[in-house]
């Protein structure tokens, strides 16, 4: 889809009074991660980026979003997000055996790994899993679809969406603090928000 | 008239200039920044900034002279200018009171389109008119100015009470605007009523002028207190109290000692 | 999201001084005890019902620990705009969730800092309605409160002076209330269309009194309406219990120990509490208490009085009716979503400036127990994409493509009440957490109530969008909000764990004051009902203590 917010970047607010100190560190220090080797096997990184992929599509003509990276880097640590479904094993061991599932499901669909496969045949691997229907033995007792629904996809786009590539493409006016806003009225926008390129009907500015 | 350039210059004529000017420059101001806010999404938005502004030129050539000139076209048009913009500014702001959810309930008085505004330029354009007429029979005796300035005072005394409640009068001093100023303007009118210049409504209504300025240091501060304080100031100067709108006060008290002096003078 | 590089390793609250919050950097005198020293009454939680009782119960005179498991955050300077960073507020623990409907807990219904949940709370603060503490008499469901909503009257009152709330000068909905403190905020977008939907749907509405500053008081600023209320307020114009109480506590004496993660309330052979086993700094140490009050919010306070079970109390502390876990209560907050023609841009101004308590005033027309209202709403981007990729089950560039017309995106969301069943209740399970201890585990089923009220609520506020113009409506089915009730007071030790004072019924120095407590939920969000319980069982504690009573 067209870029609706062309010429719109979060980031070149970063000097402004948009963002603070603390914003401005936390996520110069995001958007340079970069995967770390030391959380899942080479296989199963192999699988996430492709999954990351098919789940969220880079915006395209912006800065790449690492959300593999994030991913990872939250894989890493302690937390969990406060509650984890019955049929699901922590965190990282939860991605690690829907990792491992998706690829014998690629083996067992086609023979070949993945993340070699075209994006069509990705999705509906992903699609098969998303449905409960996937069924094969490196599943375990853990049920394809709530993977899919309660880790899977949450995940993906919370690393995704933390990143301000993801923020640009939607017109979001990302950190704010110490400057908010102003106007708040609807079709009202702050000389530092983004401005809207779409054809629209009615409703002159 | 040849007779108007050598009139001597009138300390009475030079308050109501002074006064008159104050009021748009604070009109000036006021509605640069809120209408700003507005996004001038409505190039009327842009007319009380020009009739403001000439009129800060009309009554400061008359606060140097400090004297009349009523029969000039180019004067007339510009006070009259400043009364239409501002009756039909009062009539924009009530329509879009009006249209908004909950219509004129508290809210939108606090926080939409504000009434005291426009009305403050149609009184700016009336004073300054009446400065150009001052020898006129109706205004000579200063009673119809005292009063239009004790009634504009009392309306921005009402606005302030407003916008104070609005800010839960959270300091003290907030109290000031709302309590002095309707003292002054009861004494002016009292004094308009009996025809008689008190020395004690002159010492009201220089305080209520000085108010003025005090208010816009409270309001300066008032921007201070906000996130950001004065470095945010993008959002602050908007968001935060309005800077030049205690400034009416000082307006509207120096063109009523202005009026306190022609009423003087009748007995005098 | 990972703590590590963004939890501060070492407490702060220690060497006779805690964070100033309102100064970057800054610190404030606290009063310390040795662990050794019996205070007068050991707290577990600083949240609306911990933070406040440790305010109250210091002003009153009493010495005060009170314990958080989390952090002491300086808003100003630790609080980033950033939503995945923010995510150190929540209690990410894991906890096992199970039932019909497993609850998905963490950022929405739980904190882990000092201020508790208050500190992300979307600060709506809302009464009761009055028949509510009777709903089983007067409405003929639930089960009644020990308290008279009118003495609650004049607590809500004081909570809502001690935070400032902004809300409207006149509240169209349940008996006359004070003033509210501070005047309204003004309207964003999405606010602004509930109230012409409620307009055109021929409904009351009002801006929502809300817990953040609409002009300054002291060294906290107005509201800038940047929008990240539910992450942490950066401004400090969120009136938390981390920016209202515990500065008022700290005043008078109370000690907080941040990080500090209480695993234990122990008891003796008389049966009463002698104080709590906390693990702080790495090594687990034993604070002796004459009175310990459990406020956790109702899933760590069940979960403390399970695992402090002892030969004399097999069952867990408090649990000789067997309710300790039982009830638990969760608010429906489903909503309902569509497309604007015109830019809403809900990013901005606090997500909930309007709301409608009609139904939860009107009983007319209901095929069904309990009251809802509905608010604006002001989703940020990871939690919007994980709204719209499991509302609509989008992935892929729909997904994408979707969320990038956010700008016009507009919702109503419901807060409905749960009714209380004994089988949503919270167990131990079996595995441990990183303290070594038990971690919670959770079953949640909605009942026939709570379909027969998501029936009439859901159509009613796509009627309330479609009035104003959206299209593209949808359904998010799934959310809940807020816990309550896993130990709820009452007049009888056989169906209650606590009395009306929030005193447990089998061991008189125990005491329960946080959400836990509630027999009923309400349709509105229970902090300020959490903050005036807090308040009164403040009142009658001092009370006790000059009759001797403690």
């Amino acid at each position: 889809m067209v870029d609706r917010f062309p010429g719109y970047d979060v980031l070149a607010k970063a000097d402004s009074e948009s963002w603070d100190a603390i914003t401005r560190r936390i996520v110069a220090e995001r958007i340079v991660l970069t995967e770390r080797g030391d959380v899942l096997s080479d296989r199963q990184r192999l699988t996430l980026r492709a999954v990351v992929d098919r789940i969220t599509p880079q915006p395209p003509g912006r800065p790449p979003i690492n959300a593999t990276a994030l991913l990872l880097e939250r894989m890493a640590g302690a937390d969990g997000e406060g509650f984890r479904h019955h049929r699901l094993p922590p965190l990282r061991a939860a991605w690690s055996r829907g990792l491992d599932a998706l690829e014998a499901e690629a083996c067992a669909h086609h023979g070949r790994a993945f993340d070699t496969l075209d994006g069509d045949a990705q999705d509906r691997l992903l699609r098969l899993a998303e449905a409960g229907e996937a069924s094969d033995p490196a599943w375990g007792d853990m049920p394809p679809a709530i993977f899919f629904s309660w880790r899977l996809v949450p995940d993906v786009v919370a690393a995704y969406w933390s990143h301000p590539s993801a923020w640009s493409a939607m017109g979001f006016g990302g950190p704010a603090s110490p400057r908010g806003y102003v106007r708040l009225d609807a079709d009202r926008r702050d000389p530092w928000e983004s401005s809207e390129y779409v054809e629209r009907r009615g409703h002159a500015a | 008239m040849g007779s108007v350039a050598i009139r001597r210059p009138d300390p009475a004529i030079r308050l109501l200039s002074a006064g008159a000017g104050l009021v748009h420059s604070a009109v000036l101001l006021d509605s640069g920044l809120e209408h700003y806010r507005g996004s001038f999404r409505n190039p009327a938005m842009l007319l009380p900034l020009a009739t403001s502004t000439v009129n800060i030129a009309i009554d400061g050539t008359r606060l140097v002279t400090g004297c009349s000139t009523p029969d000039s076209s180019l004067r007339v048009a510009g006070q009259g200018g400043a009364v239409a913009v501002g009756l039909i500014g009062m009539g924009f702001h009530l329509f879009n009171i009006g249209k908004r959810p909950s219509g004129f309930g508290w809210g939108n008085l606090f926080h939409a389109a504000p009434l005291g505004a426009p009305a403050a330029l149609v009184l700016a354009g009336a004073l300054g008119a009446a400065a150009d007429r001052a020898h006129a029979s109706i205004i000579s005796d200063g009673r119809a100015v005292g009063a239009l300035c004790a009634a504009g005072i009392v309306g921005t005394a009402a606005e302030a009470a407003l916008l104070h409640f609005r800010g839960a009068f959270q300091n003290p001093a907030m109290w000031l605007p709302v309590a002095v100023p309707p003292i002054a303007a009861a004494a002016l009118a009292a004094n308009a009523v009996v025809r008689r210049a008190q020395p004690t409504t002159a010492a009201l209504l220089i305080v209520t002028a000085a108010l003025g300025f005090a208010g816009a240091a409270f309001h300066a501060y008032g921007v201070s207190r906000r996130m950001g304080g004065w470095r945010n100031w993008r959002q602050n100067i908007l968001a935060g109290p309005p800077l030049p709108a205690p400034a009416a006060f000082t307006g509207l008290a120096v063109a009523g000692l202005g009026a306190l002096i022609l009423i003087g003078r009748v007995r005098g | 999201m990972s703590s590590g590089a963004v939890m501060p390793l070492e407490p702060r609250a220690k060497d006779g001084r805690a964070p100033d919050v309102f100064v970057p950097g800054g610190w404030t005198p606290m009063g310390e005890h040795r662990d050794t020293e019996a205070v007068d009454f050991a707290i577990v939680g600083t949240g609306a019902g911990g933070g406040t009782l440790a305010c109250r119960l210091a002003e009153a005179g009493f010495s005060v620990v009170a314990f958080d498991a989390g952090a002491y955050w300086r808003p100003l300077e630790d609080f980033a705009s950033d939503e995945r960073h923010q995510s150190k507020l929540y209690w990410n623990d894991d906890r096992i969730v199970e039932g019909a409907n497993p609850l998905k807990l963490g950022a929405n219904n739980s904190g882990k800092s000092v201020g508790g949940s208050t500190v992300h709370y979307a600060m709506v603060a809302l009464r009761f309605r009055p028949e509510w503490f009777k709903s089983r008499s007067l409405l003929g469901y639930g089960a009644d409160w020990p308290i008279d909503w009118r003495e609650m009257w004049s607590y809500y009152a004081e909570v809502e002076q001690a935070l400032a709330i902004a809300g409207p000068v006149t509240y169209p909905w349940g008996p006359k209330r004070p003033r509210y403190p501070r005047r309204a905020h003004p309207l964003n977008a999405p606010a602004a269309l509930l109230a012409r939907g409620a307009e055109a749907l021929g409904i009351g509405w009002s801006e929502t009194p809300i817990a953040t500053l609409s002009s300054p008081r002291g060294k906290a600023r107005p509201c800038v309406y940047r929008g990240m209320c539910t992450i942490g307020c950066s401004t400090n114009a969120k009136q938390s219990v981390l920016n209202t109480w515990l500065p008022r506590a700290l005043a008078a004496g109370a000690e907080i120990r941040d990080l500090a993660m209480v695993g234990r309330v122990e008891t003796d052979a008389r049966g009463m509490a002698t104080g709590v086993h906390y693990q702080r700094g790495g090594e687990w140490r034993f604070q002796r208490a004459r009175n310990v009050v459990v406020a956790g919010y109702a899933i760590e306070t069940p979960r403390l009085l399970l695992n402090s079970a002892s030969p004399l109390f097999p069952d867990g502390l408090a649990n000789s009716s067997g309710l300790v876990g039982r009830n638990l209560m969760v608010q429906l907050n489903q909503a309902v979503w569509g497309q604007m023609e015109q830019e809403v841009r809900s990013y901005k101004a606090p997500p909930s400036l309007a709301l409608t308590e009609h139904w939860n005033y009107e009983d007319r027309g209901k095929d069904y127990h309990g009251g809802w209202c509905y608010m604006s709403q002001g989703p940020l981007p990871i939690g919007w994409a994980q709204t719209v990729a499991g509302g609509r089950r989008m992935w892929g560039q729909s997904l994408v493509d979707e969320m990038n017309r956010a700008n016009h995106s507009v919702g109503l969301k419901m807060v409905g009440e749960v009714m209380p069943s004994p089988d949503n209740r919270v167990t131990l399970a079996n595995e441990v957490d990183a303290y070594g201890l038990p971690i919670p585990r959770i079953s949640f089923s909605y009942g026939d109530n709570e379909h027969a009220m998501l029936a009439h609520a859901l159509p009613f506020m796509e009627q309330a969008l479609e009035a104003v113009g959206a299209h593209e409506l949808w359904r998010e089915e799934e959310d809940t909000c807020h816990l309550n009730g896993t130990a709820r007071m009452g007049d009888d030790p056989a169906t209650s764990v606590v009395n009306a004072d929030c005193r447990s019924w089998d061991i008189p120095n125990l005491w329960i004051c946080d959400g836990s407590v509630f027999p009923t939920v309400g349709g509105a969000n229970p902090s300020l009902t959490i903050q005036a319980i807090a308040c009164r069982t403040a009142d009658r504690i001092a009370a006790m203590g000059k009759r001797g009573e403690l």
